[in-house]
């Protein structure tokens, strides 16, 4: 990974996005941005759509009104293939790998777009960080466990090495220790290495230890945003995170 | 114009349309799709002409087939529908498997086209490739020289004409029934019809059985028509022509199969006449065209116009008036919004904290007339125990592959509490609901329902017995209207079922108005009155989540098990739909309800419990949980 | 025995040119979850193609070349225009099983429209006949055998060590994650329908060669046939198509040893019907 952090890294800008899937909006309104160099989370409970805006970041989920820039580039409602062209790297919570196809063929894929010549030393570069995986490059992607899975699929984004990193609960499923580790090794590593990191997390207290700025989405709202330093000594985050908040359900409207 | 002309278009219109309802009925109304639907129009002609013909040593003994009874009209018309019916029997157990739509297409054409294989190589059967032949024709016997007289022919038609108007009034009067409306339930959403407890099986096979016995009949009488019958008559491009029919003239709609009938099979061939037909053309350019020209149809109408040319009427219902509901003891004024209410004092740790008993808000006496709604007609007594305990789970556990999605747990629902069912994702809220509701086996544990463990009974049956679910993703039925989607989840119904809806308005007339009754009533109270007759599926995210609560109520629950009621709902529609929730409880409901939407829980649920990891964590109200350690611990940690 | 490898031979000449077949289809339905009714359609127009090549006095082989055009065009227009513009609407695999089936209309009786309900055939030499224990195989049928081990070999060689084939692999396991790593699927998936038409043409080209003579409507008992091999194998499985291919194309031929010829598709038809009730993911594919 290249030292110089501020060229190699792609800010995000998501101001007011909202975005659902065909009826009514999933989630409304919602700005976030995330700078080179920094780990971004975004906290909540199941529900409030965090995983929903991250794919309509990335053009699965279609947004209806709001915008998106990469690297001061707008890339709103972009076709996925596009947005990963313009240095995006996104990696889904689940059907996060090709199963049918082997550990090596994983990692071509995310190396679709090099050069021939730099694939093959990407992949060794790749292996390197996750050297468990270096062991079973012929191995059926299906065939593998569930941590081994995720390493998979991190590696599978890294072969590109894009300057935004969206992660969705890459940690999920993953044992406690293993998630830890996962965060903060790999995923600070990201951000130590210039790329601007947007992180979905379940768990709030280990991503908040690793994150520059967080986050906290209900009922398809921003309920609050902070450096985690702020947020942990405010009794709002708990009553925020918890679902009890300044303002009761729908007295905006009256 | 020539009157055997006549003649000729009016006999096989009639056939064809027979048919194109028939199949209509299977795929239109109940959703069936049945490629192998020729099959049973080719076994109704069989039958009539093995009924019909002599034994097969007759006539010179050039055909060789089974049966030959020679028995006398109208038995071999009788035997065909028969004989539709029966074939279309084992087809009944292809269509409950899980099986993609396009897979069980090819499997049931290529049934189709391997029974046509068989019937023209096996030529003991019913004589091969060539079919049979001189048939004899209805009262006149059977002399192939003899050409039948007109006046005979017109008795025949009127007769023919008659038979399918017959069809017609017989299909119509199962169709605009409770028993159709459960059809097309089937149709737009075959599992939660079920889980309202109609019968699948009973339903399709009633369908097949009925379509097969119409298609049946229709083979039966072309067959004495033409005299003749070979697989010639009904390859696979049979079916694709119905199929084209029933989707140009309108798949639903009874007139639309009729005018799918007249407009293809009987349309193409009778343009053909007027085409100015010359030697240099080649002789099969006008069939191959006319062929082509279906192909272009059926895509064209399936592009541009899909519901076909006459489309699915919807079934208006009036909403009953306010005097008529008055009448049956309904309150029609909406309850106002409660308050939300204090704090409690709880002692010692979270759990059981409902020793005195008493629901934090003040539960009016029902009225006399409430009363009998709250207790509902459920067949089954079942009663709350003294603490006034609805539903009770006693060390449930749920496994999944060696993983415990729900561990051990055990909690009691009290009569007329809005219990909250809260936790991180994969603590395994849903899994637990679905044990309660029946729709998901337990590994271990009891529930018990009213003082009766109802472990092991079946989720629609729990229903009948007053214990409800309502479901998470969006599960109305699209292509009923808002009132029928409420009247159709009514449990008694005389119109619901087959013969019941033979029966008429006339049978099932009062059970059907005192179910708009009370569905009018609940779209007065929840504010949908204006959309009674709007399909369900024009609705808004938040309005069909109203549609799924009112349906549920219709049950005559006495307990709602609820799947993130407001998932995706404006907020300010989501707290009407808590303070009527709040109403209900009022009103001696009980309900317990999963949500993610934490603040939900802190306005109206009392008590909360909180799930981790699959086992209970933590029960009191949200202010309570959100200064417990292990409970902020459980969300934060994730 | 002469009789019943006689007809070993003419099993493994059938299993050859199923096997072009089967593949193309599978791959079709693997990467654009299409169940493509109209490929015998396809098929035969492409044999047309040929055989208005041929009837022009060139070599039927140069023919055939013609007719792999054909098909691989064909293909790329009817998945283009008429299958992706349905699924982009949402249309259930019911409905893509009618629009197929009106497809399959439209080509094949627009062939008969053209060409005329006569049986054709191509103006070539069967070769030299080869001899070796009951086997008796003309050198044109051991050329088709040699074409569909080459056809098995390039889609071997295109799915594992080529860029596109992995590409193709991988969107039909997950499009969406394909599209995440940039790759154009909308590309993919029209160089799949290219390929396997080039296939499908290709197949019914040497159908018609075997078959001696035919017309419009020959290939429609032949569709299932592949339909047998291709949910045998496993619908979207390449090499389950082969295996598939080869076991119907045997069981079939050998069949005509002990059953009548007529009924001789029979076993076809119920393999498939058994697959479908039992295994509907084939015997290669995941358990359902």
């Amino acid at each position: 990974m290249s030292a110089d952090v501020t060229l190699r890294g792609l800010p995000l800008r998501a101001e007011g996005i909202t975005a659902g899937y065909g009826g009514d909006p999933v989630i409304r309104d919602i700005t976030v941005s995330a700078d080179p160099g920094q780990v971004v989370s975004l906290v909540g409970p199941n529900g409030s759509g965090k995983s929903t805006l991250l794919k309509s970041l990335v053009g699965i989920v279609r947004v209806s009104s709001g915008t998106v820039t990469v690297g001061g580039r707008q890339v709103t409602n972009m076709a996925p293939e596009e947005i990963a062209r313009a240095g995006v790297g996104y990696v889904p919570q689940v059907d996060d790998v090709f199963g049918p196809l082997t550990v090596r063929e994983n990692l071509e894929m995310g190396g679709y777009l090099l050069r021939r010549g730099e694939v093959a030393g990407r992949i060794d570069k790749v292996l390197t960080v996750f050297p468990r995986l270096a062991g079973m490059v012929g191995r059926g992607a299906a065939k593998l466990s569930g941590g081994e899975r995720k390493m998979l699929a991190m590696g599978r984004v890294l072969m590109l090495d894009p300057g935004l990193f969206l992660l969705d609960e890459p940690t999920a499923n993953l044992a406690p220790a293993i998630a830890i580790a996962l965060l903060e090794e790999h995923v600070r590593g990201l951000a130590a290495g210039g790329a601007a990191v947007l992180i979905v997390e379940q768990r709030a207290k280990a991503v908040l230890a690793i994150s520059d700025h967080t986050y906290v989405l209900g009922g398809g709202e921003v309920r609050m945003e902070g450096t985690p330093a702020e947020l942990s000594v405010s009794p709002e985050f708990v009553e925020s995170f918890l679902g009890g908040r300044a303002r009761p359900v729908g007295s905006a409207e009256g | 114009m020539n009157a055997f002309y006549v003649i000729n278009i009016l006999v096989y219109a009639a056939v064809d349309a027979m048919a194109c309802l028939g199949l209509n009925q299977q795929f239109g109304v109940a959703g069936v799709t049945n490629f192998g639907f020729i099959i049973f129009q080719a076994a109704g002609g069989y039958a009539a002409a093995i009924l019909a013909l002599p034994h097969d040593t007759a006539n010179g003994g050039f055909q060789s087939y089974i049966g030959g009874w020679n028995l006398p009209f109208p038995l071999p018309w009788l035997g065909a529908a028969v004989a539709g019916g029966l074939v279309a029997l084992p087809f009944a157990f292809l269509f409950g498997r899980r099986l993609r739509g396009d897979f069980a297409a090819v499997g049931l054409l290529v049934t189709a086209v391997l029974l046509n294989l068989l019937v023209t190589n096996y030529r003991p059967l019913l004589n091969g490739d060539a079919g049979l032949s001189l048939i004899p024709t209805p009262l006149r016997g059977q002399n192939m020289f003899s050409v039948e007289s007109l006046g005979y022919e017109w008795v025949f038609t009127a007769g023919i004409i008659v038979l399918a108007v017959c069809v017609f009034a017989f299909l119509r009067r199962l169709t605009e029934s409770p028993y159709g409306r459960s059809l097309r339930a089937m149709r737009d959403n075959d599992v939660v019809a079920d889980s309202l407890g109609k019968n699948l099986l009973s339903m399709r096979t009633a369908m097949l059985v009925t379509g097969g016995a119409v298609a049946g009949l229709s083979g039966g009488i072309l067959v004495t028509y033409i005299t003749t019958w070979s697989p010639a008559e009904w390859g696979y491009a049979e079916t694709v022509v119905l199929f084209a029919a029933v989707i140009i003239g309108g798949a639903g709609n009874q007139w639309g199969a009729v005018l799918g009938a007249v407009l293809v099979p009987v349309g193409f061939e009778e343009v053909t006449r007027y085409i100015p037909t010359s030697n240099n053309l080649p002789p099969n350019l006008i069939p191959s065209l006319e062929w082509v020209a279906i192909g272009v149809l059926i895509i064209g109408f399936l592009w541009f116009r899909p519901q076909g040319v006459l489309p699915e009427r919807k079934r208006v219902i009036a909403v009953a008036a306010p005097a008529a509901r008055r009448a049956t003891g309904w309150q029609s004024d909406a309850t106002p919004p409660l308050s939300v209410p204090e704090t409690r004092e709880v002692g010692g740790d979270g759990r059981q904290q409902n020793a005195s008993g008493t629901s934090p808000r003040p539960v009016p006496q029902p009225t006399a007339g409430e009363g009998e709604r709250a207790r509902g007609d459920s067949g089954s007594p079942g009663s709350l125990t003294s603490a006034g305990v609805v539903l009770e789970a006693v060390g449930l556990s749920r496994e999944f592959g060696g993983v415990r999605a729900v561990n051990d747990v055990s909690f009691t629902v009290r009569q007329g509490t809005l219990t909250g069912l809260i936790g991180p994702n994969g603590a395994g809220k849903s899994t637990l609901l679905a044990m309660l509701a029946g729709t998901l086996p337990v590994s271990s544990g009891k529930v018990v329902y009213l003082g009766q463990d109802v472990t092991s009974v079946p989720a629609f049956r729990r229903a009948r017995m007053g214990l409800v679910r309502t479901f998470q993703l969006a599960s109305e039925f699209k292509r009923l209207t808002v009132m029928e989607n409420l009247v159709s989840s009514v449990q008694r119904n005389r119109g619901d079922s087959f013969f019941g809806a033979m029966g008429g308005r006339r049978y099932w007339g009062a059970d059907e108005a005192a179910a708009v009754v009370r569905a009018s009533a609940l779209l007065e109270r929840f504010g949908l009155a204006d959309h009674a007759n709007s399909y369900a599926g024009d609705l808004s995210g938040g309005q069909r989540r109203l549609v799924e609560i009112m349906r549920a109520l219709m049950a005559e629950p006495r307990m709602l098990l609820l799947d993130e009621p407001m998932a995706g709902v404006h907020p300010h529609l989501a707290r009407r739909i808590g303070n009527e929730l709040v109403a209900l409880c009022a009103e001696g409901m009980t309900i317990l309800m999963v949500e993610h939407e934490l603040a939900i829980m802190d306005e109206f649920c009392d008590p909360v419990v909180v799930m981790a990891e699959g086992a209970v964590l933590a029960e009191g109200t949200m202010q309570q949980l959100r200064g417990r350690q292990e409970v902020v611990e459980a969300y934060l940690v994730g | 025995m002469t009789l019943f490898l006689a007809s070993v031979g003419f099993g493994l000449v059938t299993a050859s040119v199923l096997a072009i077949a089967s593949v193309g289809f599978t791959l079709q339905f693997g990467v654009t979850d299409v169940l493509n009714l109209a490929y015998g359609a396809v098929m035969i127009l492409s044999a047309y193609v040929a055989y208005q090549v041929n009837a022009q006095g060139i070599s039927v082989w140069i023919g055939l070349l013609a007719a792999v055009a054909a098909g691989s065009l064909a293909s790329v227009v009817l998945n283009g225009v008429i299958y992706t513009p349905f699924q982009r609407r949402g249309a259930t695999p019911t409905t893509m099983v009618i629009v197929s089936l009106g497809m399959t209309l439209i080509i094949e009786f627009g062939v008969a429209a053209v060409a005329g309900g006569v049986g054709v055939s191509y103006a070539m030499g069967n070769g030299p006949t080869f001899r070796a224990g009951g086997l008796n195989l003309t050198g044109v049928q051991l050329i088709v055998m040699v074409l569909a081990v080459v056809v098995m070999a390039g889609v071997h060689v295109l799915l594992r060590y080529t860029k596109l084939g992995k590409a193709m692999r991988a969107t039909a396991a997950n499009r969406t994650l394909a599209r995440n790593c940039g790759i154009r699927t909308g590309r993919v998936i029209t160089a799949t329908w290219a390929v396997t038409g080039a296939l499908c043409g290709l197949a019914g080209t040497v159908f018609a060669i075997d078959a001696g003579s035919f017309d419009a409507s020959s290939t429609d008992l032949f569709l299932v046939l592949i339909l047998a091999a291709v949910f045998l194998g496993g619908p979207g499985q390449a090499y389950g198509a082969m295996l598939g291919a080869l076991v119907i194309g045997l069981a079939t031929e050998v069949s005509a040893v002990f059953i009548p010829a007529d009924y001789k598709y029979v076993i076809a038809f119920v393999a498939l019907l058994i697959m479908l009730g039992v295994r509907p993911t084939g015997l290669l594919g995941a358990r359902p």
